[in-house]
């Protein structure tokens, strides 16, 4: 079987552009998905039931459907339903970013919970305020030990990155299928796609285990 | 904007057909999975450092790539270029067997690394063989260990059958992208198809949660 790779290399600046959206699409999803999905990790913990009731209908909704469906719904239900249109770009961001959001908060809560609650009244004890010591003793352990989950979630997230392809978000892996069809030469193509995102996400992957085997004698209690 | 529910009702037998599609995909793939991860963990565990090395980078290989990315790959490269011509559900079945047995050969390592040298040894001593230690000693007690992480991965897969849709695996995404093409009811069907899966995944994510509260490793 002969390999031709002349049509990735006449047209490497289209997978170019691919790439750099993957990145840009997966970068933005997760800072929107760890802003949020912080913020709602805070509140389920330390406010009352009234807030953990829609936040817990949210998290859990987000976990029982998949990402298709949710990018699907980011890109034709969004617009229907509110008038705003926007782009496949943007819809595939908040889509991605939604989803992974309920995933990070409840990485958030079991790590903010495993703490000992001693550790709360004991900073209490010594004058501090709730917040002082949730931003001073319990966050900084908990960061350790929420480390490898969240690191995982970034991985997972740029891998669901490729799913935006159903809705056209012009990433990786949408610029290949164009590329494919056009030329009719899958198996380069393809497999070139793979290599790049394994390129991406091994490395981040052993740089994440790497750097929780560094830290995570400080995250003991 | 005027919604007619009615259309929904009305496919009521396709989506009950994609909705049985999604369940059989996973109880399918998740039973080819169970022994494929744990023949890779057996593998990656194995003395020989040939063997070790192939199982690593096949594990490695398939959790770092998008699991829609190894369906295309299946999809289109296996007919085109190796000649090899699978039925659609199979090529599906495949490619998703592959990738979960990946995560799960990683869930069923940790699993067995998790149980202490010491109790192969006391098998050892014992009289059992080796293969006698892992059945009845390890395996048992990994198992019990590694169910919540399990659990996790049903739920995933159960959420990542709809990437089959792509290659026209008439499962319910697939099915409700074909009924809102065919009847223009676009909300109407996106809804029905987010609400089923609602109705399908909720408990399962719920289930999965009481199991780790159940079998949680205790410090």
């Amino acid at each position: 079987m002969p390999i031709n790779l002349s049509p990735i290399l006449d047209r490497w600046q289209f997978l170019a552009y691919g790439l750099w959206t993957t990145l840009v699409v997966s970068s933005l999803a997760i800072s929107l998905g760890f802003g949020l999905g912080l913020f709602i990790g805070l509140l389920r913990t330390y406010y009352g039931r009234w807030l953990d009731v829609p936040c817990g209908f949210f998290v859990d909704t987000m976990r029982s459907i998949p990402v298709l469906v949710i990018l699907i719904w980011a890109y034709f239900g969004i617009p229907l339903i509110t008038g705003i249109s926007w782009s496949t770009t943007t819809a595939g961001i908040v889509g991605l970013g939604c989803h992974l959001s309920a995933y990070v908060a409840e990485v958030i809560r079991a790590g903010l919970t495993s703490i000992r609650p001693g550790q709360f009244r004991a900073g209490l004890t010594l004058g501090m305020s709730p917040f002082q010591i949730v931003r001073t003793i319990i966050v900084p352990q908990a960061a350790i030990r929420m480390l490898p989950p969240l690191g995982s979630l970034v991985i997972i997230t740029v891998k669901d990155s490729a799913i935006a392809a159903v809705i056209a978000v012009p990433e990786l892996m949408r610029q290949s299928q164009i590329i494919a069809q056009w030329t009719f030469r899958p198996f380069e193509v393809y497999t070139v796609a793979m290599i790049v995102y394994f390129l991406i996400c091994f490395p981040l992957a052993r740089g994440i285990d790497r750097l929780y085997r560094r830290l995570a004698p400080l995250g003991s209690s | 904007m005027n919604l007619d529910w009615s259309v929904v009702w009305d496919h009521r037998r396709q989506f009950l057909d994609g909705a049985l599609m999604t369940i059989l995909l996973t109880v399918v793939t998740m039973s080819l999975a169970l022994p494929g991860g744990l023949l890779l963990a057996l593998l990656r565990l194995s003395p020989l450092r040939p063997v070790r090395l192939c199982a690593t980078a096949f594990v490695e290989f398939f959790r770092a790539t998008p699991l829609i990315l190894q369906i295309y790959w299946a999809f289109y490269v296996l007919p085109a270029t190796f000649d090899i011509r699978l039925p659609d559900f199979a090529t599906g079945v495949i490619g998703l067997s592959l990738n979960v047995s990946a995560f799960n050969s990683e869930t069923f390592r940790a699993g067995i690394i998790s149980v202490r040298q010491g109790q192969t040894n006391a098998g050892l001593a014992l009289g059992l063989s080796k293969t006698q230690v892992f059945i009845y000693i390890i395996l048992p007690q990994a198992i019990m260990r590694v169910l919540p992480a399990l659990a996790n991965t049903w739920v995933s897969l159960f959420k990542d059958t709809s990437l089959v849709s792509t290659i026209a695996i008439a499962e319910l995404s697939y099915v409700s992208l074909q009924i809102r093409a065919r009847t223009f009811r676009f909300l109407e069907m996106l809804t029905a198809m987010a609400a089923i899966y609602w109705i399908m995944g909720y408990p399962q994510a719920k289930l999965a949660d009481w199991i780790h509260r159940r079998f949680k490793v205790q410090e």
